[in-house]
């Protein structure tokens, strides 16, 4: 009798941080909160945690690594709506980051245009890209898109590697400003923080905008049945290449506040392993609502830091991880019911070792 | 005026005939049924009607207007709308968003003034939630208005893609099989729906392969076997029709040999 | 820039190299014949073929035919461990999860390379001698000859294996026709199975043929095995015939590349052929039993 008030007791204090996550945590089942004015109090929460969380944990450490993770989130939030809401494939949005990054670098170090100007150029040269490279691709589906899309990767760098006057060829190129606006330079990781994470707001915010339009709608039509998307009137093909150029948009803006971040840009950055590791930023934060990304982003950015601990293991430790978390968490881990696993497992495991302890 | 008019359409298929010269009108404001045994050709003329294939030979016309070689969302966009053999609603949304993308066409919003939610952005969704509301009402699913398209049993997926198709203010509405795994009560209600459809001013033009119910809706049927057409008038008249019986029949004749 | 005299010879080395494009492809429409899979990691079969030859045969002193037999049938284990441990697992999960996982493994496969041979890049010694052979202009080493030769035998040996076989023709009906395949009582996980170990078979072989004439070393597998995919595609996606012809293909347009344009470009050639053949004929040049325009 007294070992089950025991178990009572700790159960208790299992399940109350599981309970508590739970509120906080978006689950991807519940389509219509988000889409709809109902959810503001969460996300409130989520806005106090953001902006206050760097004041109070004041570890440089703790900065620069969120300061990637939202860069990494920007770029995977613009992907998510290709990939998540459009339901399409892509392998190379390392190259619009890529371009992006190169944009800005060039037209600051070259031209000196001023950070403000480039980063719109970057996501505007970005974009110009993704339409005149969609228009073609994105007739293709499944395996052969994802293909086409990596072929365009591989590409991207191949000519940023041979063009050297222009780019710097494999060395990349060098000195890139601070971010400023009107003079204000973003130096420190904390500013670069707010800086962002600003972006990642507004940007989250037009994402949502869309999401609930008549775009998203389409968007998702498309995704499900392109038949269907076709008998209302939507021009599928159109839909796509709005959605490819949207979020390539997004990934010049992300690689223009992370060729400022990094002061340089060289291709090693943009190759398909960083595609692959956009997409699965995605797949992991959970493919069917916005937050999914920047989850998936955070606990991906994290992922690498702890990994770069263990050298030349790192790699394989990653491709073991990646197919573990692929066969598990299909959905994402960014839903209820991923954070519910992982802490049931836990839970199991330790209660496994507690029952083993009491025999 | 015929609202719709296929003339001497064929299509093969290596080297099968799925449809044979096969010419008809559907007249606005009436309900014509298409029936005939499986593989008569039905749902390969609604897809050529709706665009999603070309025909090899012949022309279709809506509302005097050439469509033969149109896109299916320009098809759409003249007034078209239709609804699948397989239902596919939109699972990866809600019910009344279901609806909304059926008002695709009479929206408007273009990329960025979606994303930064200009005023009269937020006044088009408005308008459209409360209009999509309404006609959930009248299809009896307003009840479920927010849950995930996908969790609704298959009757009412097949009500809703209707609403769907309905939302578009289309002239004409190409039901596909509507009935195909109801029940019969189901059945019923849709048999409703449909009429209701008609008294609202749309002309159906309806494949179907439940005799009841078409006999009860269609004002007009036309026969299909094998790519050609066998019979076409009132649905008692069609009924009778002898070439009409052997075409059905001639499967279970052939059971009789055993 | 390259003269125009020098083409016999990048033929020459373009019909070696597309031997080996050739058999990556054809380890590639093995795969995808008999589960619709496309294996991203097949490239990192080719290398651990080299890479692994070469650490028997150097580190472990291992006659060199022993060597290479002997690490071909670990590649098969790895393939057999590969098909068990992410394919298997992942039947049912979408396209874009099947794709990303075996990136993965091939993420997986090369650094793990690199973690327990090295990072330098290995050669293996020719078959038959360095001498290289003159014919007229032309300057071929014999290791060129071994590669075709070995690679039509090889052609031989499965063709024969595919027709004449028990096994061999399960898994052709397989490709041709999963579910009456699956009727028939031929279990479809075997298949794919068995797959997984003949693709790695074939790509160790290549990965041993070629590395006496181009180094391997543990991220050489990445770009082969994306271009031999391209060759596939370029020839007729899921035709065997097909992968063969655009992996000669392949080899030879690439080769011939750098009379055209600088020499550091030739690797984005076999991508903008990619991206061409997508745009223009995804079925490639003899066509393909799998591209049917709903479908992709």
């Amino acid at each position: 009798m007294q070992t089950k008030k025991e178990f009572r007791k700790r159960d208790f204090f299992y399940l109350l941080p599981l309970w508590l996550l739970s509120l906080i945590v978006p689950d991807a089942d519940d389509l219509y909160s988000y889409r709809s004015k109902e959810f503001k109090r969460r996300e409130l929460y989520y806005l106090g945690t953001v902006l206050l969380l760097p004041l109070i944990w004041s570890d440089p450490h703790f900065h620069h690594l969120m300061v990637l993770a939202g860069i990494y989130a920007i770029l995977a939030l613009g992907l998510s709506l290709f990939l998540g809401y459009a339901g399409q494939i892509s392998l190379g949005h390392a190259a619009f980051f890529g371009i992006g990054a190169y944009t800005t670098a060039i037209l600051t170090t070259r031209y000196a245009f001023p950070t403000f100007l480039t980063f719109w150029a970057s996501a505007a040269t970005a974009a110009t890209a993704a339409f005149l490279i969609g228009k073609p691709i994105l007739k293709l589906k499944g395996y052969f898109l994802a293909l086409a899309t990596l072929g365009f990767g591989e590409i991207f760098l191949v000519i940023v590697q041979e063009t050297q006057t222009l780019t710097g060829g494999v060395i990349g190129i060098f000195g890139i400003p601070w971010f400023s606006i009107a003079g204000f330079s973003f130096d420190t990781y904390l500013k670069q923080y707010y800086l962002i994470w600003g972006v990642l707001l507004g940007l989250f915010l037009f994402s949502k905008n869309l999401v609930r339009s008549k775009l998203g709608r389409a968007s998702l039509a498309v995704a499900v049945s392109e038949d269907a998307a076709k008998s209302v009137g939507i021009d599928v093909a159109q839909i796509k290449i709005k959605v490819f150029v949207m979020s390539a948009a997004f990934a010049g803006f992300a690689g223009s506040l992370f060729a400022c971040i990094m002061s340089t840009a060289n291709p090693e950055a943009f190759s398909l392993g960083f595609s692959t590791l956009i997409v699965m930023m995605v797949i992991l934060g959970g493919m069917g609502n916005l937050y999914g990304p920047i989850f998936g982003s955070i606990l991906l950015t994290y992922l690498m830091d702890v990994l770069g601990r263990y050298q030349e293991w790192s790699l394989p430790i990653y491709g073991v991880i990646l197919i573990l978390l692929l066969i598990f968490f299909p959905d994402g881990i960014g839903t209820r019911f991923g954070i519910r696993l992982i802490y049931l497992i836990g839970y199991w495991a330790k209660k496994k070792k507690r029952d083993e302890g009491k025999l | 005026m015929s609202l719709l008019l296929v003339d001497e359409i064929t299509k093969e298929y290596d080297g099968v005939r799925a449809l044979d010269r096969i010419s008809l009108e559907v007249e606005k404001g009436t309900i014509k049924g298409l029936m005939g045994p499986n593989g008569a050709g039905k749902s390969t003329l609604f897809h050529l009607i709706s665009g999603m294939e070309k025909p090899d030979s012949g022309k279709i016309y809506f509302k005097g207007k050439e469509i033969t070689s149109l896109e299916p969302n320009e098809i759409a966009a003249l007034g078209v709308g239709r609804t699948f053999q397989t239902v596919q609603t939109l699972g990866n949304m809600t019910v009344v968003e279901n609806i909304m993308t059926g008002m695709h066409l009479r929206l408007k919003g273009g990329l960025i003034s979606s994303g930064l939610w200009l005023p009269w952005i937020k006044r088009t969704e408005k308008e459209a939630l409360k209009e999509a509301k309404e006609i959930l009402d009248r299809l009896g699913l307003l009840g479920r208005w927010k849950s995930p398209a996908s969790q609704l049993p298959l009757g009412k997926q097949k009500l809703l893609e209707i609403g769907r198709a309905f939302a578009m203010k289309p002239d004409l509405i190409l039901l596909d099989e509507p009935a195909s795994g109801l029940t019969p009560a189901e059945v019923e209600q849709l048999s409703e729906r449909i009429c209701q459809l008609k008294k609202d001013g749309v002309t159906l033009f309806v494949v179907e392969h439940h005799m009841g119910m078409v006999m009860e809706i269609a004002d007009e049927v036309v026969v299909l076997d094998r790519g050609k057409l066998i019979a076409q008038g009132p649905p008692d008249v069609v009924r009778g029709d002898s070439k009409v019986v052997e075409a059905y029949m001639k499967g279970k004749r052939l059971n009789n040999y055993r | 820039m390259v003269t125009w005299s020098s083409i016999p010879q990048l033929l020459s080395s373009g019909i070696t190299i597309g031997a080996i494009y050739a058999l990556v492809a054809l380890g590639f429409v093995t795969i995808t014949r008999a589960s619709q899979i496309i294996n991203f990691a097949q490239g990192e079969f080719v290398m651990l073929g080299g890479v692994i030859t070469f650490f028997l045969l150097k580190g472990l002193n291992l006659p060199y035919f022993l060597a290479g037999l002997i690490a071909i049938i670990i590649v098969v284990m790895i393939g057999f461990l590969l098909q068990v441990s992410v394919i298997y697992p992942l039947q049912k999960a979408s396209v874009l999860i099947l794709i990303i996982a075996t990136l993965g493994a091939s993420i997986f496969l090369s650094s793990t390379s690199a973690l327990v041979f090295g990072t330098l890049p290995k050669a293996l010694p020719p078959f038959s001698g360095e001498q290289p052979i003159q014919i007229g202009e032309l300057t071929i080493v014999p290791q060129s000859v071994w590669v075709l030769g070995a690679t039509f035998l090889l052609l031989i040996v499965l063709y024969l294996l595919s027709h004449r076989t028990l096994l061999g023709k399960a898994m052709e009906a397989t490709s041709t026709d999963p579910l009456g395949a699956d009727l028939l009582g031929i279990s479809r996980n075997l298949m794919v199975f068995l797959a997984f170990g003949v693709s790695a078979g074939i790509g160790a072989f290549a990965g041993i043929l070629i590395t006496p004439i181009y180094f391997t070393s543990y991220n050489s597998g990445t770009l082969l095995g994306l271009k031999g995919f391209i060759a596939a595609v370029l020839g007729g996606w899921g035709k065997n015939s097909g992968a063969i012809l655009g992996g000669f293909v392949l080899g030879i347009v690439e080769s011939l590349s750098v009379v055209f344009i600088p020499s550091g470009y030739k690797d984005g050639v076999a991508f903008a052929i990619l991206l061409l053949i997508l745009y223009f004929r995804p079925k490639g040049i003899l066509g393909s039993p799998f591209i049917d325009s709903r479908r992709w």
